[in-house]
């Protein structure tokens, strides 16, 4: 069992720590408040442009699935209400959410589970959260979940889920981006997947997104394929719900993020390594924020450490002097192994 | 990557072109594929060196072959014992020259030349900056005991001081003589050619394969770019004419460099005026040595060199002028140059682990110590020297229509430098004898015959290789110079089973970036006036010489070349997108024909074919 000393959200009552602001979650804070809690905190501290949100903690879950997971207890719906109406207060004016769930496996290098937990986009007003909020948690103990975790050999006793309340950006454009080339492993390229609309067309592999690989160093695009945008999901006008809408065929094939974007997201992935590590996989919009009309900007969304295991070449012999490798690579030697 | 052994044309089954019939005999048998070695020969990979020499070999320009073929394996094979390659072998197929690299993969011959090949690589690693001063040394008295050759045609009778003097032997005598010193000059720069490039390819390949080993993206030309030289003597001859270009402005003489007459009509034109004549004598200082530079490889005689065809560099000037009017600073920004040069370093190096990027500094450091070599001895021996020596054949050549034994200077480019030796003693003969010889006859008809049969092998398109290749090529010249490795192989194998009719096709990626636009085959420098801006030039090499067109192309095609090749360089030079070594850009491509050239991934893309209507635009 961890303990909770995590900073509540401004105007929200410390009630059994059901709710604590996103920016005080740190890595040690896994087990309490999920991964993707903890990527944003550490965005948020980085000083990025991040959704406003806050996080329903495990200790939320355990209590709900302690009670037999039939209801959420006054104590629940009054700390999430009140977090939720903290940031309504601070945009003046009801807003729109998405609710994910943040595992404290889903992010852990051991397992990537991306995909595998809820989430919804498109909650508007204090009983639609409390809903989506009961939907992750009744996510969270379904069995096909537990067994592809058991598949993985986590521990039972890390179960438990945590749930990112989150301001949705009405995003134009959205996708992900690694910070190196996820299969080859080389630092020097990033990789941005894109497409129209909210990120989940990109994410949850629904549609096949527009790629760019761009030399870090020399600022320019190694390669681009444009995908096949077939539909997107924006917000419906009234900013209150998302909804499905087909692409049509002049952009389907026309490039979803400009050459600007993308160079506005090499941009970030440097800021975002020299704060966070190398090997990233951060997920981002451009759009503006719901039901504000506010500048159109490049969101992060959510960061965590690329999970796949890329290839590396054989570590060099740094005590070998150059005219040595040079010669071992003249006397037949393929590089770096020493045998030919 | 490769499924079963795929092969190439067999080498024994190619037809010679019709009116070619008898091409062997302009060329000495041991080069050519014949019945002894068939079933060795046949198993052998043999790749077309399209980048030294695109044309049919003339029979006298072959002393440049064979001298590499002697000098250079000598150096891999005897002097360092590389333990895992002996030399690269050559055949001549229809008059087009074909390489075979050698490689040792017996694990105790390997063993055995291993400590061999240590110790004395080792020693000029660890002296090169010496060995260098020393070779540059070398290289310029070869270059002056070359100039100081001259052949004059034989007097009527013998000046009186060889009785005076009584010195015993006669003119004839000291040509017969003169001739041999010549040969001996041009083999013996051969021999410094590959003193030093073999090992300085290794340093670079060694560097090259760590980068891509962390870096697997890294383009070829950017680790090109952070070894290569900002202020290297291959730029020199294009930074004169910049240089001279200003001058012309400053003396107020750009008009006449502009009009875009003939260098005669200008230069006549330019001795009307003090300032004018004041900006010849300043070209004239510049042209020895910086005008010896070779519109070609330096490798072929009918590719001149500045210093005899003004055209190219006038050409050049008249656009320079232009530009300096314009207000264009046209002087390299070296700063600028070097700074981005470790701009690069410095960024693929910050990417790396702590040790990894003790290694790479070193390599990088190592690279850099050697690179000058690469960069610097193409001047000295394939511009300045080849381009001297090639002149010198042709005051040979009128030393031979004086004796009355061949028609034209040229004609001796028709003759293996060794029947040069038969027709020189026939000419002492025929002077000695003071009467009509067949040989007036024989030698004019013999290269008549020849120039026929070069024009027939001229309309023969050769395929980029013939025979069957190895799994692997890791031989570090091959590799390197040629371009030559698996991908290589497995593009060219593609290409000849789609008959290259495919709309697209590969090459090495030399010079970054994106361009479409209109192409223009050009395989001789004459052609380059046809060249309209904007289009894409695809020619069989992109020599740097050219320098005109890389101002005016969007992007450049060639057959053959490396990241390292003369072309290549040049082309990063220009900022141009770049393709080198597709093999058949030539034989696939038609002049009109629009195309999509990716320096990035080295793919040729055929858009439109000349003369088609477009059937749908091609989104950028």
């Amino acid at each position: 069992m961890t303990s909770l000393h995590l900073r509540v959200p401004a105007g929200v009552a410390p009630d059994r720590g059901y709710v604590v602001a996103t920016e005080s979650c740190l890595p040690q804070h896994l087990g309490d408040a999920g991964g993707k809690a903890v990527g944003l905190g550490a965005l948020l501290r980085a000083g990025q442009r991040v959704p406003s949100s806050f996080v329903v903690t495990v200790a939320a879950y355990r209590d709900y699935v302690a009670s037999g997971a039939r209801e959420l207890s006054p104590a629940m719906r009054k700390a999430i209400g009140q977090g939720y109406s903290a940031l309504c207060e601070q945009r003046g004016a009801e807003i729109t959410v998405a609710v994910r769930s943040s595992a404290t496996v889903e992010d852990s290098t051991e397992a990537s589970c991306a995909g595998q937990f809820r989430t919804f986009l498109g909650a508007a007003g204090v009983g639609e959260v409390l809903e989506q909020v009961e939907q992750c948690w009744l996510a969270a103990v379904e069995p096909q979940v537990s067994s592809y975790r058991a598949g993985r050999h986590i521990e039972a006793a890390d179960d438990g889920v945590a749930v990112i309340v989150q301001e949705l950006v009405d995003a134009r454009a959205a996708g992900v981006m690694f910070t190196q080339h996820p299969r080859t492993g080389d630092r020097s390229l990033i990789v941005i997947e894109s497409s129209y609309g909210l990120g989940e067309a990109v994410v949850g592999g629904e549609i096949t997104p527009d790629l760019f690989e761009v030399n870090r160093i020399t600022r320019r695009i190694h390669d681009s394929r444009a995908g096949v945008k077939a539909f997107e999901h924006r917000l419906t006008p009234d900013g209150r719900s998302v909804r499905t809408l087909p692409v049509d065929h002049e952009r389907r094939q026309a490039w979803s993020i400009s050459e600007e974007h993308v160079m506005a997201l090499l941009a970030l992935a440097g800021e975002l390594e020299a704060g966070l590590g190398r090997g990233l996989d951060v997920e981002w919009a451009i759009g503006t924020t719901a039901g504000a009309e506010g500048e159109e900007a490049l969101y992060a969304l959510q960061v965590r450490p690329i999970t796949t295991g890329p290839r590396r070449p054989p570590a060099a012999s740094p005590n070998l002097a150059a005219v040595d490798h040079i010669l071992g690579r003249l006397a037949g030697q393929r590089p770096g192994t020493g045998a030919r | 990557m490769k499924q079963g052994r795929r092969s190439f044309r067999d080498p024994f089954d190619i037809q010679t072109p019709p009116g070619a019939e008898g091409w062997e005999s302009m060329y000495p048998s041991y080069l050519q594929f014949g019945g002894e070695l068939a079933e060795r020969d046949k198993q052998k990979l043999w790749f077309f060196d399209q980048m030294h020499n695109p044309e049919p070999l003339y029979p006298f320009d072959l002393m440049m072959p064979e001298s590499w073929l002697v000098s250079l394996n000598q150096y891999t094979t005897r002097v360092w014992n590389l333990p895992t390659a002996l030399g690269i072998e050559h055949r001549i197929v229809n008059g087009y020259l074909y390489l075979s690299p050698n490689v040792i993969d017996d694990p105790a011959m390997i063993a055995e030349r291993e400590p061999v090949f240590l110790e004395r690589a080792r020693h000029y690693f660890e002296h090169w900056d010496e060995i260098y001063a020393n070779w540059v040394a070398k290289a310029t008295d070869c270059i002056e005991r070359l100039k100081a050759i001259r052949f004059e045609p034989l007097p009527d009778r013998e000046p009186t001081e060889t009785v005076l003097q009584a010195r015993g032997t006669t003119t004839a005598f000291d040509l017969l003589t003169t001739y041999s010193r010549y040969l001996e000059n041009m083999h013996e720069m051969a021999y410094y050619h590959f003193e030093m490039l073999n090992l300085a390819y290794g340093a670079y390949l060694t560097f090259l394969e760590f980068c891509k080993g962390h870096f697997p993206a890294i383009t070829d030309d950017l680790v090109a770019r952070m070894v290569a030289g900002i202020d290297v003597i291959l730029y020199r001859p294009d930074a004169e004419l910049r240089r001279l270009a200003a001058r012309a402005v400053e003396l107020g003489v750009g008009d006449a460099l502009k009009s875009g007459a003939a260098p005669d009509v200008v230069a006549g034109e330019l001795q009307a005026s003090a300032a004018g004549r004041q900006w010849l004598d300043e070209l004239e200082a510049v042209k020895d040595p910086w005008f010896y530079y070779s519109t070609g490889s330096g490798y072929c005689h009918a590719k001149r060199a500045w210093i005899d065809d003004l055209r190219p560099p006038f050409a050049a000037l008249a656009d320079y002028v232009r530009r300096v009017e314009r207000g264009d600073d046209l002087s390299r920004p070296l700063e600028a140059l070097r700074a981005e040069r470790e701009r690069i370093a410095a960024g693929y190096r910050d990417l790396l682990d702590d040790e990894d990027a003790a290694v790479f500094d070193s390599l990088l450091a190592l690279s850099r110590q050697v690179f000058p070599f690469v960069e610097n001895h193409n001047f000295y021996v394939e511009h300045w020297h080849h381009s001297i020596f090639f002149n010198k054949a042709r005051e040979l050549g009128a030393v031979l229509v004086a004796a009355g034994l061949l028609d034209t200077d040229d004609d001796i480019f028709f003759l293996h430098r060794y029947e040069v030796y038969r027709v020189l003693y026939e000419a002492e003969a025929r002077w000695a004898l003071g009467v009509p010889t067949r040989s007036e006859y024989i030698w004019r008809a013999e290269v008549a015959r020849r120039r026929r049969i070069h024009s027939a092998l001229e309309k023969w398109n050769p395929p980029p290789a013939l025979g069957v290749p190895p799994e692997t090529v890791t031989e570090p010249i091959t590799v390197t110079l040629f371009g030559i490795n698996s991908d290589t192989i497995d593009r060219w194998l593609a290409a000849e089973d789609s008959d290259g009719l495919d709309d697209s096709f590969g090459g090495l990626a030399v010079s970054p970036g994106v361009a479409e636009g209109v192409a223009r085959v050009v395989r001789q420098v004459e052609e380059l006036d046809e060249l309209r801006d904007g289009e894409i030039l695809v020619c069989p090499l992109t020599a740097p010489s050219w320098s005109i067109v890389f101002a005016r192309i969007v992007a450049a095609v060639s057959d053959g070349g490396g990241i390292m090749s003369h072309a290549a360089i040049v082309s990063r030079e220009y900022g141009l997108p770049a393709v080198a070594a597709t093999g058949i850009g030539t034989q696939v491509v038609h002049t009109g024909d629009r195309l999509r050239v990716d320096g990035n991934t080295g793919l040729v893309t055929i858009l439109e074919r000349a003369g088609v209507a477009a059937a749908g635009a091609v989104g950028a």
